[in-house]
């Protein structure tokens, strides 16, 4: 509450400034609390657009947003959770282990293979497993 | 093979990488087997609950299910583990009890590696938080782009996989986007 604030000024359409103020009037706050409060409104709603946050995290991942961007805009477990995968991404895993080719469906599995494909009666195939 | 490094899988994991090989559908990948490729070319280890979770999933007739009864029929190439009661101490984080087994048995093996598909939402966070080494924890994605530089599975399968799972798995594209980049540029 006792956070430090800073001053904005901006330019504005006069017909937007006349309609906050009526708007203003009729809700018996300042100027500044209905500004804040939308400017609030739209930060909230922007952390939920999944189109913004993609520009987010390719932002980040690029390298044109740093952590404490996507900290403030996304929270501190969002921002940890795209930190650490990004750091996953330059590291190595055990390497694996091919002797020669991988061997035959025959040998592999116990059985044929189930094929799936889709029809009227079974359209839905995102299990959301993942 | 015991000479494979030590993967530690769950659920998830397994039905993801059976999926696109059971999918006849035209916007599935085709020409190789992810499913395959990780059982031959890791040592793979999960605990028993995970055969349970499979089963279940089998029988409804849908893709899941067809994708449950190949890993089903791949079951013996996996190293299970009884894991009941060691786990009485929750590792807590919002786990599920499947991905709680997984990491104490990854770090109860000491396992080489942690594959996980959840790395879409704040559990990766806590999977990281809760493996004795975090350097051990890779996505089904990076270890996708693994075996293909590893001439294990075709580059070319392997992005139209990624694009794939993208699209049906809701996986994070910028992110799948980052691996790409680096493992297979165009």
């Amino acid at each position: 509450m006792a956070e430090e604030k800073t001053r904005v000024d901006f330019n504005a359409p006069r017909s937007l400034i006349e309609r906050a103020d009526s708007v203003v009037e009729i809700l018996d706050i300042s100027r500044t609390r209905l500004l804040i409060d939308a400017l609030e409104d739209e930060l909230e709603t922007l952390t939920h657009d999944e189109e913004f946050r993609r520009r987010l995290s390719d932002a980040y991942y690029n390298d044109r947003v740093d952590y404490n961007t996507v900290e403030a805009v996304l929270g501190r477990e969002e921002a940890m959770r795209m930190k650490l995968l990004r750091a996953s991404v330059d590291r190595t895993p055990a390497e694996p282990q091919l002797e020669d080719t991988l061997p035959s469906d025959d040998v592999f599995y116990d059985g044929e293979i189930p094929e799936w494909t889709d029809t009227p009666s079974s359209d839905s195939d995102d299990e959301s497993h993942a | 093979m015991s000479e494979n490094a030590v993967a530690v899988v769950y659920t998830n994991v397994l039905l993801n990488l059976a999926t696109p090989v059971v999918d006849n559908r035209l916007t599935a990948p085709s020409g190789a087997d992810p499913l395959k490729a990780l059982l031959i070319a890791y040592d793979i280890h999960t605990p028993a609950s995970v055969l349970g979770e499979i089963t279940e999933a089998t029988g409804s007739g849908d893709l899941l299910s067809a994708a449950a009864d190949l890993v089903l029929q791949a079951a013996h190439h996996l190293t299970t583990h009884d894991v009941d009661n060691r786990t009485d101490d929750p590792l807590d984080y919002g786990l599920d009890r499947g991905e709680s087994e997984g990491i104490w048995l990854a770090n109860e093996l000491e396992a080489d590696l942690f594959i996980t598909d959840e790395f879409n939402t704040t559990n990766y966070l806590f999977i990281t938080l809760a493996l004795n080494d975090r350097n051990i924890l890779f996505t089904t994605p990076h270890i996708l782009c693994t075996l293909a530089t590893h001439d294990i599975l075709p580059v070319g399968y392997v992005r139209a996989a990624l694009t794939y799972y993208v699209e049906t798995k809701s996986w994070d594209a910028q992110y799948v986007a980052q691996l790409r980049q680096q493992y297979l540029p165009d």
